[in-house]
């Protein structure tokens, strides 16, 4: 099933990257080549051979691991993106992470206290949560924090290995504004996810025999509600990959999408055609863990 | 219908929800006609005013009134946003109709494809349709479109699967109902139902799209005064005056949460139990 | 109460003891050691010294090589590899005496052939170096003897001493020039004051001192470490946050910002650079210069400094030159009329406007801001621009040098000659405008074999006249070279030509924060 995914990717790849409006080969001798010289080099580079051809050509390459040369740096463009996505994940999972140590318990106590006050008070984070696109709150964010109170770096990367500390301290705003969206949507799924389930008759039954409201809600409610929780941010994970991008060019991090972004605007193709299919590839695996995961649990929670 | 309305305004999102919406809907419609100065008119003795009596929001980088081009601007915002989304979801509804209704291996096949270009992150997508088309607002309606269309098509496929399945609709087929008569009455009203409240949902991501193709310097042209450009361009000066980059956020805020809240609304209202 | 006050004043004299003998040290020598970090606003996308083609790459390998001459923060020529140079009676023939006892990165011996072969390699078509247009009509080089060269040109040419400090006319070994003349994409092997010691294109740079520059005193800096920013914003906050030491180009909006910003001290030196309105002279209606010269009419110039400069920058009078540069003298300054304007829109068969796309590339954003107020302007005259944004990269591949109305975004040039040659004679590398005027062309020739200044000056001013009078380009003003540093950092000028940086003559004062 990934295998399909890539394929179809590949395919969309390819063929978007065939009709984008630059030419390889200027691209990669630049404005001041000559005719011989270009003419020369898209005989080496195969650009000459019909589509299909080089379509196969390129994908036989892919799937040995040579994802091409950088038009733009004469560089091996895997090593370059896979090196990025490293950065991109690490920025992906603490984001993930501080979403789920936040919106979890913000939807519990929504569901809880329908209608209450703190239920209020949790639409309310969640709505402002989804109302500016990243690069507003990334902006406001590097003002309020960085330029004005000064408690942290406004931007740059600095590698974890290299120090851990100032490395962590440049992480936190990015990661920040990439949870906000997430956790807007994450804690209204899981609150009326768990609505949903508290209305569920196998629950009033479990109240009528007498179960107290806080095991009830333990033992059962919760499972329940949690489970498509793990659907929800599987899906969320290409949500978020689209949010590096912009994050990574405001902050300056040299994860995938900003590789992506120097790629598309140098029209460096191979570089473009790696990145996208690496990101499907994350997506996709991402996803097929999270159908694991949600079939184990499930199993579980049906024997339990 | 009445009834639906009633209980649509009785929730707190709902109500909030659409005096948002009808709020955008005013200014995208009167905005043009009641703005106090010409959008794209230079003043270069009046940069970064602050708000006055004369410029109620104040100036921009060229002198140009904020609150106008807000008014007007209004247009090639939401109209924009509701368009894409539109078109989004009915290529979505069709692809996604269809794959219900053949069944078999063809529903596998596209659903499969759909999944794949589902990986494909939105604001990628659309990124590369854009950079493919070039750069322009209709291009980016399309970009938004197309970036839509498979989720919405998921979507779909499964809403009708599922209102297929229903007992209503069993024992419409029961009663010797004739095929017409069941999509039509039966089926369309429950299918229509939860699309249009994901539609009303999608519109506040579509805003935010736009935005951030134009902050990608992908979107619409300037001058125009579409309030993602607006924002993005404001970037660069906004250490000058706040209020070239404040404003437009606002109004963005408004149409996306307007939009969310509409939906949430409807769906509560749509659904009593919840 | 009175014992702190005896301390205080005790360390009191103590500083002002100290004080006389350490500025007198600083003034002298600078301090050596330390890590520079500078910022730029591009990727740089390509190191191969003959190759570069933006102010960022530039920076890194002026680092890690080193040219025949270099040009000062005044424009002048001063020796680098070069130590004297002299030309022939008819300039067409120049002898350069090289320096002695240099050696590249890896350790070989730096000589005439090494020159050669660099010059060979640049002018080579194959090569593709953007330097082949601009380090002067060289017909031959020959090397003399090993510390020797002579330039053979094809005609007479004043400004050689001035190309050779080109910044993609860096010197490199004989060995690779004509050998793997690509690995140089990857690898720096100068004889420049750094050595490389790692490259990401896209995020850092990191150089370290070469100790055996030819200079014992130079560099002051360990280090230079040259990050990048993708957003200007970002790069401008992490200026004021100390996280970096140098912006080496910054838009008017963050020096507005930075300026008064504690412990920041910002730049500014006027300059050459200029954003303008290219005319495609072979195509209609832009083909009649009534046409162009009424576009220009309507140009609010003041306005315009203020619209895409901040006040940060100059009037333009439509021709390239402006008093950054030498020889030269004003030629009357137009001024917004917009009755001529409508006039000579008339004569030219236009009485009610027409309409046109005028292309603005998305870097720097200042081309977008230039086109939407010629917009707004031009509307006066019953012209409709409508203006067309693209990525950079479009642009070059689709518009540049084949459109026919777009907005150009050029560097100051080390003489009026390049300029000239650059952009607006028949021969110009990028002849964009495809003006091709004979009467100009001829002018600019006579200039580059003039030697005598006063002469000079008045061969380019009557050039200025034509193009003022035909406005093949459109020039509404010129932009300031503006850059911000940390207060710590001594011995960085903000240069005219904004491609020209001298980081060996930087030092850090002990008041900079020390790191690794």
């Amino acid at each position: 099933m990934i295998v399909y995914t890539l394929f179809v990717v590949s395919l969309i790849v390819f063929a978007i990257t065939q009709v984008l409006p630059a030419d390889a080969a200027v691209m990669m001798l630049g404005e001041n080549a000559t005719q011989e010289a270009l003419d020369a080099l898209r005989a080496t580079m195969g650009l000459n051979a019909p589509i299909w051809q080089q379509y196969l050509t390129w994908l036989w390459h892919v799937v040995q691991g040579d994802l091409g040369t950088s038009l733009r740096t004469g560089q091996p463009v895997g090593p370059v993106m896979f090196e990025a996505l490293g950065r991109s994940l690490l920025l992906a999972f603490l984001s993930i992470g501080l979403m789920l140590v936040l919106a979890i318990p913000l939807g519990i106590i929504a569901a809880i206290r329908r209608g209450k006050v703190a239920d209020m008070v949790v639409s309310l984070i969640s709505y402002a949560g989804v109302a500016l696109p990243e690069f507003v709150t990334a902006t406001i964010a590097v003002l309020f924090f960085a330029d004005w109170l000064k408690w942290l770096p406004p931007t740059g990367y600095v590698p974890l290995t290299e120090d851990f500390s100032r490395g962590i301290a440049h992480l936190v705003l990015p990661v920040c504004v990439i949870s906000i969206i997430l956790i807007a949507h994450v804690s209204r799924m899981v609150r009326s996810e768990l609505v949903d389930v508290l209305h569920t008759d196998y629950i009033r039954a479990a109240r009528l025999k007498g179960i107290s409201r806080g095991q009830v809600l333990r033992r059962h409610a919760l499972r329940n509600a949690l489970l498509p929780t793990i659907t929800i941010v599987a899906l969320d994970v290409g949500y978020l990959l689209g949010g590096v991008i912009v994050v990574e060019e405001i902050f300056a991090i040299p994860g995938i999408g900003r590789q992506l972004i120097v790629a598309i605007q140098a029209r460096d193709l191979p570089a473009i055609q790696a990145g996208v299919l690496i990101m499907a590839a994350t997506y996709s695996i991402v996803n097929f863990i999270a159908d694991i995961l949600y079939a184990w649990l499930d199993k579980r929670i049906q024997y339990d | 219908m009445i009834d639906f309305t009633k209980r649509l305004l009785k929730t707190p999102q709902g109500a909030i929800g659409i005096f948002l919406v009808v709020f955008v809907l005013l200014v995208v419609v009167f905005g043009p006609l009641v703005a106090p100065h010409d959008p794209e008119k230079l003043s270069p003795l009046a940069r970064y005013k602050g708000p006055s009596l004369t410029y109620w929001l104040g100036t921009d980088q060229y002198g140009r009134d904020i609150f106008s081009r807000l008014l007007i601007g209004a247009r090639a915002t939401v109209v924009m946003a509701v368009l894409a989304t539109i078109v989004g979801t009915l290529i979505g509804a069709l692809i996604g109709t269809a794959s219900a209704f053949l069944g078999g291996r063809a529903d596998e096949l596209i659903m499969r494809t759909i999944d794949a270009v589902m990986s494909i992150p939105s604001l990628l997508f659309a990124l590369l349709v854009v950079n493919l088309l070039g750069s322009s607002t209709v291009n980016a309606l399309v970009a938004v479109a197309i970036a839509f269309a498979p989720g919405m098509a998921r979507i779909t496929r499964s809403v009708a699967l599922s209102v297929r399945k229903q007992d209503y609709v069993n024992a419409a087929v029961a009663r010797g109902e004739s095929a017409g008569y069941i999509i039509r009455r039966e089926m369309l009203p429950n299918v229509i139902a939860p699309i249009i409240v994901e539609m009303t949902i999608r519109v506040s991501f579509a805003v935010m799209l736009f935005a951030t193709l134009s902050f990608l310097g992908l979107g619409a042209q300037p001058p125009a005064a579409e309030w993602g450009l607006m924002v993005s361009e404001a970037r660069r000066y906004m250490h000058l005056s706040a209020g070239i980059l404040i404003w437009p956020s606002v109004a963005i805020a408004i149409v996306a949460v307007g939009f969310n809240l509409l939906g949430d609304g409807l769906r509560d209202a749509l659904n009593p139990r919840a | 109460m009175l014992e702190m006050k005896r301390r205080f004043f005790l360390a009191g004299t103590a500083a002002i003891l100290a004080t006389p003998s350490l500025g007198f040290a600083q003034a002298a020598a600078p301090a050596k050691g330390g890590t520079l970090k500078i910022s730029v606003d591009q990727a740089v996308s390509v190191i191969h010294p003959l190759l570069t083609r933006v102010n960022p790459e530039y920076l890194v390998t002026e680092l890690l090589y080193s040219n025949l001459t270099r040009l000062k923060v005044d424009m002048s020529v001063e020796p680098d590899l070069a130590e004297s140079w002299t030309p022939n009676e008819a300039l067409t023939e120049w002898t350069f005496k090289l320096r002695t006892g240099v050696t590249f990165h890896d350790g070989s011996p730096f000589t005439a052939k090494d020159v050669v072969a660099t010059f060979k390699a640049i002018l080579d078509p194959a090569t593709a170096s953007p330097g082949r247009n601009n380090v002067g009509p060289i017909a031959d080089i020959v090397a003399v003897d090993d510390a020797t060269v002579m330039f053979k040109l094809t005609g007479a040419y004043a400004d050689l001493p001035v190309s050779m400090a080109y910044t993609s006319a860096r010197i490199i070994p004989a060995s690779i020039a004509t050998g793997d003349l690509k690995s140089l994409s990857t690898k720096a092997v100068g004889t420049g004051p750094f050595k490389l010691v790692s490259y990401e294109p896209d995020r850092l740079i990191v150089v370290e001192r070469n100790e055996k520059y030819y200079d014992p005193a130079r560099p002051y800096l360990d280090r230079v470490e040259v990050q990048v920013f993708p957003d200007i914003s970002a790069e401008g906050s992490a200026m004021m946050s100390g996280d970096i030491d140098i912006v080496s180009t910054i838009q008017p909006t963050e020096y507005l910002r930075l300026d008064g910003s504690d412990g920041v001290d910002v730049l500014r030196t006027p300059s050459g650079q200029f954003c303008n309105i290219n005319f495609g002279c072979d195509t209609a209606p832009f083909n009649d210069p009534r046409v162009r010269r009424a576009i220009a009419l309507t140009v609010d110039r003041e306005a315009m400094v203020g619209f895409v400069t901040e006040g940060f920058g100059t009037e333009g009078n439509d021709t390239p030159l402006n008093g950054s540069y030498q020889f030269f003298k004003g030629v009357k300054q137009r001024e917004q009329n917009i009755e001529e304007a409508k006039k000579l829109l008339a004569e030219a068969g236009f009485p009610n406007g027409f309409e046109a796309t005028l292309v603005a590339s998305d870097r720097p954003a200042v081309r977008t801001q230039l086109a939407v107020a010629l917009k707004e302007m031009a509307k006066e005259v019953g012209i409709t621009i409508n203006v067309q944004t693209m990525p950079h990269a479009t642009y070059l591949e689709q518009v540049w040098k084949k459109g026919s109305f777009y907005v150009g975004f050029y560097n100051m040039q080390p003489t009026p000659d390049g300029i000239f040659k650059l952009l607006y004679t028949s021969d110009a590398s990028w002849n964009e405008t495809r003006w091709n005027n004979k009467a100009f062309d001829a002018l600019v020739n006579e200039a580059r074999g003039t030697i005598d200044t006063d002469k000079r000056t008045e061969l380019y001013t009557k050039a200025q006249e034509i193009m003022n009078e035909e406005v093949p380009s459109i020039i509404p003003s010129f932009f300031d070279v503006l850059s911000a540093k940390r207060s710590w950092v001594s011995g960085y000028e903000a240069h005219p030509r904004a491609s020209v940086f001298r980081l060996d003559y930087v030092s850090l004062t002990a008041d900079a924060p020390k790191r690794g």
